[in-house]
Formats: C-alpha cells, sequence, structure tokens
C-alpha cells in the first residue's frame, strides 16, 4: 500500500509539464542517438548531462531526462541492427542476427514494430521489478555499516572484472585507475590537497563532467573515424508495417522470459544489456528453434534480445538508486550527476527524496508508453536518420560537447583536460582496456575510501572489522568468487564467454 | 607491445605519483588511517597489474592499421586540441566552423556540403544554446568581446 501510495506520488511529480516535456524529448533524442551506429546510451548521456546543468534543471528532471535518453537508446539501437545489419548500440547486437534477415526478406516493418513492442514489454516488465524490489532492497541496505558498504563496492568491481570475461587483470587495472583517479582534489577527511600539484583548477578534484565527455564523447569521435560505414546500403522498410495478433502470441512467452533474464541481469553490477541480450538470444535458441530458423530470420530472435536489453536498463537503476552502486557504465554516469547535485544515492533517497526516485519510476512507464509511439508509427522518420553523413554528425556532437564542459566552469582548462582526457580514453580502449571498470572506479571512488576510513575509524584501524559481520563475509566469498570464475572458466573451457565493450 | 610499453610507462607514474603522495601530510587528522594510506595503495595495487603485464602481455594492441587512417586519427587529434585552445580567444562561432570544416574533411565530406554545414552549425548552435538556453558562450576576445 505504501508503495502504490509512494508511485502515485510519483506520478503526480512525472506528470508536471517540465517533466513530461524531457521525458518526451529524452526518448526523441534516445532513440536518435541509440540508431546512430558507434553511439550508445552512455555517449548519449555523457553529452546531454553538461547541458542539464548549464540549463539549471531540477535533480529529478535531470534525471528523467538522462533515463528517458538511456531507455531511448536501448530502442533505438534496433532500428540499424535492423535495417543495417549494425549494431545501433553494443546491447542491440543480437538483434542483427534474425533482424536484418528478416529485413532482406521484405519483413523489415514487422521486425521494427515487434522489437519495438518486445521492447516495450521488456521495459515495463523491469520499471514494475524496481516498483516491487526497491524498495525492499533499499531498507535491507538501511542497516549496512561502513564496512559493509565498502564491502558492497568491492564486490560490484569484482563483478566487473569477472563478467567482462577474457581480460580480468586489464578490468581490475581500469577499475583502479579510476579509483585513483577520483583521488585527486581536496580529501574530504582532512582538507589536505592530494596530487593536485598547486593548480586550482583541479583543487575540487578532476571535473566529473570533463572525464566524461573526455572518456566517451571525444574519445568515441576517434573511433568512429576509423570505422567508418560507408557503402553499407540501408533496407527500404516495405511491406506490412505493424506485426500480427498471431505473431505477437508466437514471441509472447520468449518476451517475458528475456524480460524477466534482462532484468536479473541489469540488477547485477556489470553485467549489462549486451551480456543479457545474448544470454536470452541462447536460451530461446536452446528451447524454441527446433527447425534451425534461427539465424535465418525468425522473428522470436528479434523480440527475445530486444525485450532482455531494455528490460536489463532498467534492471541496472535497481543498484544504483537503492544502494548507490550502479549496474552499469551509463546509471554510473547517472550517479554522478545526482552527486554534482549534491544528493547521494543510496538506501535513503528513498525516504529522504522520495520525489526523485518515485518520479523517475513514475516517468519511466510514460517514458516507455511516448517510446512505443514513437518507435511504431514513427520509425521511419528515424530511419531517415541513417542517412544523415558522419561529416556532419562527427563536428555536431564534438560542439555539443564542448558547450557542455564550457558551461561548467567556463576555464579554457577545462577544455584542454578533456582533450587529453580523450586520448587517453581512445588509447586505452585501444590496448583493450574495458572503460565502463574505470567510470565506476571515479564515480564510486570517493565513497569508497571515506567508508574504509570510516570503518578503520571505528574499529581504531583494526583491519579485521571488513570481516565482522556476515553481511561482510559474504560479500567477501561471492568477491572472490566471481573474481576466480573467469581463471576458472579459461581452466575448463577454452569457449569464450560473450564480453560487454561498454558495458551498455 | 603495447601493453608491455603501457606498462612501462603505468609503473613509472606510479612511482612518480607514489613519490609525490608519500609526501602528504596532514596536519591534524582524527582517524587512524589518514589522507595517503589509500592513493599509496592503490598505486600499489596499480603497479602490481602494471608489472603482470610486463610479464604477461595480452595480443597486440589494434591501432588503426593504415598509415592513411592513423594520420586521421592524429591530425583529429590536432584538430580537438587547436579547437580548445580557440575557444575562448576566437570565440565559439568562428572556432566551430573552422573546426568543423577539418573534421569534415578528415570524414571525407564534400567541399560545398561541409563548408554549408560547418557555417549552419557553428551559427546555429550559437543561437540554440546562448540566446534559446541561456548557456553563455564565447563570442571571441580577439575580437574584442
Amino acid at each position: 500500500m505504501d508503495t502504490l501510495n509512494h508511485l502515485l506520488g510519483g506520478f503526480v511529480v512525472a506528470l508536471k509539464p517540465i517533466n513530461l516535456f524531457v521525458a518526451l524529448l529524452g526518448s526523441f533524442i534516445g532513440t536518435i542517438v541509440g540508431l546512430l551506429p558507434g553511439l550508445g546510451p552512455i555517449n548519449g548521456v555523457a553529452i546531454l548531462l553538461p547541458i542539464c546543468f548549464a540549463l539549471k534543471l531540477p535533480p529529478e528532471t535531470a534525471l528523467i531526462l538522462l533515463a528517458a535518453v538511456y531507455i531511448g537508446c536501448e530502442y533505438g539501437g534496433r532500428i540499424s541492427s535492423i535495417l543495417l545489419n549494425i549494431p545501433g548500440d553494443a546491447g542491440a547486437l543480437m538483434t542483427a542476427l534474425d533482424g536484418y534477415p528478416m529485413a532482406k526478406q521484405g519483413k523489415a516493418g514487422v521486425a521494427l514494430s515487434i522489437s519495438a513492442w518486445s521492447s516495450f514489454v521488456g521495459s515495463v516488465v523491469a520499471t514494475v521489478g524496481m516498483v516491487l524490489f526497491a524498495p525492499l532492497l533499499a531498507n535491507w541496505a538501511l542497516a549496512f555499516g561502513p564496512a559493509e558498504y565498502f564491502m558492497l563496492m568491492v564486490f560490484a568491481i569484482s563483478c566487473l572484472a569477472g563478467m567482462m570475461g577474457d581480460r580480468p587483470v586489464k578490468t581490475i587495472f581500469a577499475c583502479l585507475i579510476g579509483l585513483a583517479m577520483a583521488t585527486v582534489g581536496i580529501d574530504a577527511g582532512t582538507g589536505v590537497y592530494r596530487f593536485t600539484f598547486g593548480s586550482i583548477n583541479i583543487s575540487d578534484g578532476i571535473p566529473f563532467i570533463a572525464v566524461v565527455i573526455g572518456l566517451f564523447s571525444v574519445s568515441e569521435i576517434l573511433l568512429m573515424l576509423e570505422q567508418s560505414h560507408a557503402g553499407q546500403e540501408v533496407i527500404k522498410a516495405t511491406g506490412r508495417k505493424m506485426f500480427t495478433l498471431k505473431e505477437m502470441a508466437y514471441t509472447w512467452w520468449g518476451t517475458v522470459r528475456a524480460s524477466l533474464i534482462g532484468f536479473v541481469v541489469g540488477v547485477l553490477p556489470g553485467a549489462g544489456a549486451t551480456v543479457a541480450s545474448a544470454v536470452s538470444y541462447m536460451v530461446e535458441k536452446n528451447l524454441t528453434d527446433t527447425e534451425g530458423t534461427f539465424g535465418k530470420g525468425d522473428i522470436r530472435g528479434v523480440a527475445a534480445p530486444e525485450a532482455a536489453n531494455n528490460a536489463s536498463a532498467g534492471g541496472s537503476f535497481v543498484p544504483m538508486l537503492t544502494l548507490g552502486i550502479p549496474g552499469s557504465s551509463t546509471t554510473a554516469v547517472m550517479m554522478g550527476a545526482l552527486t554534482l547535485y549534491n544528493i547521494t544515492p543510496g538506501p535513503m533517497l528513498f525516504t529522504q527524496q522520495p520525489d526523485i526516485v518515485w518520479g523517475l519510476i513514475a516517468s519511466m512507464f510514460i517514458g516507455n508508453v511516448i517510446l512505443l509511439v514513437m518507435n511504431i508509427p514513427m520509425v521511419g522518420i528515424f530511419a531517415r536518420m541513417l542517412y544523415v553523413p558522419t561529416w556532419i554528425l562527427a563536428p555536431v556532437i564534438l560542439a555539443i560537447s564542448i558547450v557542455g564542459v564550457w558551461s561548467v566552469h567556463a576555464t579554457g582548462f577545462d577544455l584542454i583536460l578533456v582533450t587529453a582526457l580523450g586520448v587517453f580514453g581512445y588509447a586505452l580502449r585501444k590496448l583493450g582496456f574495458p572503460m565502463a571498470p574505470l567510470i565506476l572506479g571515479f564515480v564510486l571512488g570517493d565513497m569508497m575510501e571515506q567508508n574504509l576510513r570510516r570503518a578503520l575509524a571505528l574499529s581504531d584501524g583494526n583491519v579485521s572489522i571488513l570481516f565482522h559481520s556476515w553481511i561482510s563475509i559474504v560479500l567477501w566469498i561471492c568477491s572472490l568468487a566471481v573474481l576466480a570464475t573467469p581463471f576458472l572458466m579459461r581452466r575448463f573451457k577454452g569457449r569464450q564467454i560473450p564480453t560487454a565493450p561498454m558495458g551498455g | 607491445m603495447s601493453d608491455r610499453a603501457f606498462s612501462v610507462v603505468a609503473l613509472i607514474a606510479c612511482a612518480v605519483f607514489a613519490w609525490v603522495g608519500w609526501k602528504i601530510e596532514a596536519p591534524f587528522s582524527y582517524e587512524p588511517i589518514g589522507p595517503k594510506a589509500y592513493p599509496l595503495l592503490l598505486l600499489g595495487l596499480m603497479a602490481v597489474c602494471a608489472a603482470w603485464l610486463l610479464i604477461k602481455p595480452d595480443a597486440r594492441a589494434d591501432w588503426p592499421e593504415d598509415k592513411h587512417l592513423r594520420f586521421k586519427v592524429v591530425a583529429l587529434l590536432g584538430v580537438v586540441f587547436a579547437w580548445a585552445l580557440l575557444f575562448q580567444p576566437a570565440g565559439f562561432i568562428v572556432s566551430t566552423i573552422l573546426a568543423s570544416i577539418a573534421i569534415g574533411w578528415l570524414f571525407d565530406a564534400t567541399w560545398k556540403g561541409n563548408v554549408i554545414a560547418a557555417i549552419v552549425s557553428g551559427v546555429g548552435l550559437y543561437l540554440f544554446f546562448d540566446k534559446l538556453l541561456d548557456v553563455n558562450l564565447p563570442l571571441g576576445t580577439l575580437w574584442g568581446f
């Protein structure tokens, strides 16, 4: 009953004209960013985040905008998967396997509409999951002390290293770089300046927005330059636009299964949309593919991964809102955004700032309806975006990014810093370092250190406090177990696990 | 090879930062740990990872094979850097138009379309952000604004 009241309160917030407007705008921008190959939710959120600040949007409105962009991207990614055979974002990789063959058979319209529908189902399942589980998790997490919090963050980072499969050392390394970058600036405990080298520009720490834009916008454009998709033919969506009721019934259980898988995978820190859609595709293939039609344009192979990647996006909000531990790099950036508003996500958020949490959840219901409408009848308009050449897009994206960075401090130093971070990010990516752990480390760094120091202050420097409660012990065991997984997997099987380059 | 080079650079960076970090002293502290232990711990762990990569490097990094493409990536970096430097003195409109033309050219734009697109985006984005959204953008100190 309590939850229902909160949810109603949330709808009051979400239905405010400004919030409705940003949900609409975010859905629109998100779908476009999602369908552009090379740009995913993290880039969309990174580019819009500074604009939110420059416009002095209130925190709940900013969060609604960013969340709408995130979900919109998960919808949009499928469009280029189906029409171009190039996933618009990492989560839509599996959709191309059956979506593109369907389009070649002249059923592009059906593939687009059924995948929009399954995206909708996936997202709604995940949002309902949030409503049901988030308050429970938040309540439970209220009992956490600093030692448990520290261990929870260690667990989240271990999950990343374990899930990202083939390069655990580089994943941990990337995370440590992020954590170390977070120590720059004034130390909250003692007021001492650390690693600032006397510069006032970084006395408050390396600006979060510069890090996000540098790593996810500037370095992305550098990568775009390398992967030009020129010459790829866009398939025209002809024929029937809408799926039939029969097709809907045919894909229904697969969609539901994939939504549930996606939600669970999304809640786990580390694994994102890419893993969720890969897992659900494999499950559907094993369960239902009796005639070997998967991969040749089976409609079930389009519906399932789309439901899963949308559900995982929704699921990744749960740990961010309830524990203050983001489940994906995109939610890590959103959490950083909240921190810039002096709001610390975590269990207290549900009691202290119910407007923000429930407003966001309610707006996700509304946003999904908007996205469904945008993505079925209006899909042709979005598909036209695929014809916009990169030479127009790249400079515009960079210009908006630079405006964003400039709007925060209006210093030339930040612009140079962004360029340097862009080069750094580009080099790290080329060397095979994943970016998700780095940004997660950077966002969590300060909290991690403060909790560790607080825990050790309570025990007067005795490290045994980290093994004191059963929660910490369980988290230790889980962390070690997930860390050991890739090494064990490699030993037992020569098989490759699907890796998430961006973590969704 | 790239991994090894990176590890060496990382090890040197760790050493430099550890040396800087070692000198951090808090004038007073109410807690047993203080401000320098945690960064030093991180640097230590990073050094371990770097050493690991030095001994067991991964497969080769995928730098662009093509010489032409490599030149383009470096050129793009140069343009972004110049953009950052020129942003304040030359102002948003001028720096954006110049940078957009250069970037469009790197992305194989047609001449005419590129110049038109650059002017439209330079002026358009200025009007959009500065006038419509109230984000203050520089017009350029060089021109006396």
